[in-house]
């Protein structure tokens, strides 16, 4: 991984809310091309972190640099950067194929480039024929593919996903975790990916970050977080939970060991 | 780029607020400024004062209790009994709330008629008097008892069922079953409700205007009314402060009971009784009870087509004909102006500001909400009357804006909090996307929620509509100067020859306001089937 060039070298980035400090001079840098999780519990300024990478908060200090240009002060839609929020957030009244030609449209490509453009990105998700359905008459998966093929058709570089599994049940999160480190391997995009599910950071991830109360506690990839635990709460939070459930399955199922 | 768009939302949300501050606040604080201690002193010395007080409570009190209790009996049997014909009860218990509260005191004069010699009086040959206490409160049950039914059916329609089932599994009679989970449920309604109804029975003037005599006097609302017509503003204004008390209670008890926490979930609603009596019973109450409420409506439709009512009943177009000739269609074309204009600038306002108090928050989001919800705290006469002092010299007075803009203020709470209610609802992240994916908000709200929200756009855009055919508080006191809206044909009525007008008059507002009911009710029924 140490080969790879920085993409996105974050500096001392905090947050404050009233009296509550959600991110403490937070600092660390994204690798171009990986995988990175950010883990850790409701309420430990993971999502603030995202919205403040996607430029949907302004932070009170620090920088995000991409590509070695500052983009801390940039808008969200100039940085080359694509989210995927929890709740999927799809224009209810637009079928798939309308909810990703729409910001195509906006961006002064012609009526037929944005259609055909939606048309790969929906077929690349796996969705051609579901082009003409409306959101509601989509299952969570369908419907997280679409967010995803609208956030991949202005073709970001970087992607920030929001727990967005969280809606989904355990067959099709074990689905979409295959199908999205598909894309990412043909699309080559940087993911970031924010989860409070030790096992999908564990599964999915080149490297890990986990957090709490505002700070990062440790950085690393899931192997060297197994063999050394930066602190207590990785031990507890992150490899206790992880051992729990390995114990409980093969109680149960001791074939699986 | 970022601090650009958060300016330009502030500055919406100041400019909102100054519109209200313009056009609620100060013209209320200049009625005040207009009391002094001359116009209280010749307002108490005046010897109807003090009666007025006395029938305005007692009036209201009355009517509130028969109101709120024969709701509660006709929601209760409807939503909690196996009864046939639920849809069509529904529909004729809200009946009356299609036209001005004044028709059914007509309506009522038209059956029991002046000292016995309306249709009912004439049939039975009783000597009854329909003026007075009796009639007030009767004529005021008619017009509140819809809104009242209104408020309880829609939250027994939408209570747990669960909490219900598990007490009926642990063996908890029907009885402690009600008292310990209805009852509970339905408090803050109840209590809301109970100020809402007073209130709205208290500061109506149509009713009292139309059935008080010498040997009840008058009533708060009537005084009022008599005072700035005469242009006594001061005293006027005292009686206005004493309207907005009760008006202002209900507005802070709505705002400190706490509501009941409620999942928001409901898995299913509570089951229907099955029992054969009470479905019996509920039957021949709910019968009873919309011939009750829909006879002074049905006594002045027959009014509108009897050659001379009620001792000759062959049909004749007497009626509609000498009202068309003093210039109902000319007033009917303002009132459809006045309604239009509350329709889309009335809609307008309120979905931009529940937009700014639910999605764009900023600093002053709160004070604009709370500014948003008070005009329900106002009641028309004090409205209108505050208008004719604020805006006395300025352009808008005596045109047709300046009620356009009256009724889109005076009826601007409730569809406010449609909207809010919905917006709120609205998955919060629509913006955020669009931020990030380069759409301008603006798109966002016109192609994306707009669409969203429309239904509740409809109901909004039928609430001013219909509110504002009916209204005679407010425009009594603007029109004129202003050009007079057709519902104020209604209150001039004074001879027989009137009341036949006063009859057309109210049937005609029926009509259309039942008309565009049934349009709205069409397209929500798409709305289910979405």
């Amino acid at each position: 991984m140490d080969s790879l060039k920085d993409k996105l070298i974050i500096e001392g980035v905090s947050k404050q809310y009233k009296e509550k400090e959600v991110l403490k001079s937070v600092s660390f840098t994204v690798k171009d091309g990986e995988f990175l999780s950010i883990l850790g519990p409701s309420g430990c300024g993971k999502t603030t972190l995202l919205r403040i990478l996607i430029g949907l908060l302004p932070a009170d200090t620090g920088t995000v640099v991409k590509d070695g240009v500052d983009i801390t002060k940039a808008a969200p839609d100039k940085r080359g950067m694509g989210i995927v929020f929890q709740n999927y957030a799809l224009f209810e009244n637009m079928t798939a194929q309308q909810n990703v030609e729409y910001a195509l449209k906006m961006k002064k490509s012609t009526k037929a480039d944005a259609k055909e453009k939606a048309a790969r990105m929906l077929e690349t998700v796996g969705l051609s024929d579901r082009a003409k359905s409306l959101p509601k008459n989509l299952s969570g998966g369908q419907q997280q593919r679409v967010a995803i093929a609208r956030t991949l058709a202005l073709q970001p570089d970087i992607i920030l996903l929001d727990e967005p599994m969280s809606a989904l049940d355990v067959a099709t999160r074990l689905a979409m975790r295959s199908e999205l480190k598909k894309l990412q391997a043909s699309f080559g995009t940087t993911m970031i990916y924010v989860t409070h599910d030790q096992e999908e950071a564990f599964a999915l991830s080149d490297r890990i970050m986990i957090m709490d109360k505002g700070e990062i506690s440790q950085l690393d990839t899931p192997e060297n977080i197994c063999r050394n635990p930066a602190n207590d709460y990785v031990r507890t939070f992150v490899l206790d939970n992880l051992r729990a459930k390995i114990d409980s399955l093969s109680k149960y199922a001791p074939g699986l060991k | 780029m970022m601090k650009q768009r958060s300016t330009s939302k502030t500055v919406i949300q100041v400019c909102l607020a100054l519109f209200f501050i313009a056009v609620v606040i100060a013209p209320i604080i200049t009625m005040f400024t207009r009391i002094n201690s001359e116009s209280i002193r010749s307002l108490t010395s005046s010897p109807n004062f003090v009666p007025a007080i006395f029938n305005s409570v007692t009036t209201a009190l009355t009517a509130t209790v028969i109101s709120m209790v024969l709701a509660i009996l006709a929601s209760f049997s409807l939503c909690r009994t196996s009864m046939r014909g639920k849809g069509i009860f529904s529909m004729l218990f809200v009946l009356p709330m299609l036209v001005p509260s004044i028709s059914h005191a007509y309506g009522l004069k038209a059956l029991i008629g002046v000292n016995g010699s309306g249709m009912l009086a004439f049939m039975l040959g009783s000597n009854v008097s329909i003026y007075g206490f009796r009639g007030i409160v009767a004529g005021s049950v008619m017009y509140s008892f819809p809104v009242a039914f209104l408020m309880i059916q829609s939250i027994l329609q939408y209570e747990d069922g669960m909490p219900y089932k598990a007490a009926a599994v642990l063996g908890i009679p029907p009885l402690r079953r009600f008292t310990g989970i209805t009852l509970p449920y339905m408090k803050k309604t109840l209590i809301s409700m109970f100020f809402a109804v007073f209130t709205m029975i208290m500061t109506d003037y149509g009713v009292p205007a139309a059935l008080k005599n010498e040997n009840f006097g008058d009533t708060l609302s009537t005084i009022m009314f008599s005072d700035a017509t005469q242009l006594k503003l001061g005293n006027a204004g005292v009686i206005g402060i004493m309207l907005l008390v009760p008006a202002v209670v209900a507005f802070a008890v709505d705002m400190l009971v706490p509501e009941l926490s409620q999942s928001g979930f409901v898995s299913e609603g509570v089951e229907a009784g099955k029992g054969k009596l009470p479905k019996i019973a509920a039957y021949i109450f709910c019968s009873i009870l919309a011939i009750a409420i829909l006879m002074p409506i049905t006594a002045f439709i027959i009014q509108v087509f009897a050659k001379s009512y009620p001792r000759d009943m062959s049909f004749s177009l007497t009626h509609v004909q000498n009202t068309l000739k003093s210039g109902a269609d000319r007033f009917l074309l303002n009132s459809l102006i006045y309604s239009v204009i509350a329709a889309v600038f009335g809609t307008l306002l309120a979905f931009i500001c529940a937009y700014m108090t639910t999605r764009a928050k900023s600093r002053i989001t709160k004070a604009l909400h709370l500014m948003s919800i008070t005009s329900v705290a106002i009641p028309g006469l004090v409205l209108g009357l505050s208008y004719i002092i604020f805006f006395k010299n300025t352009p808008i007075y005596g045109t047709i804006f300046i009620i356009g803009l009256a009724n889109s203020i005076h009826f601007f709470a409730s569809p406010y909090l449609m909207m809010y209610n919905t917006l709120g609802k609205v998955n919060p992240d629509l913006e955020a996307v669009g931020k990030t994916l380069g759409i301008k908000r603006i798109r966002i709200i016109t192609d994306v929620i707009v669409p969203k929200v429309r239904f509740t756009m409809y109901e909004m855009v039928v609430y001013f509509f219909v509110n504002s055919m009916m209204t005679i508080s407010a425009v009594s006191l603007l029109a004129p100067p202003a050009p007079q809206p057709l519902s104020l044909m209604i209150s001039s009525a004074e001879s027989q020859i009137d009341i036949g007008k006063a009859a057309t008059v109210s049937l005609m507002i029926l009509v259309i306001n039942f008309i565009i009911k049934l349009i709205i009710t069409f397209i929500n029924r798409k709305k289910s089937k979405e």
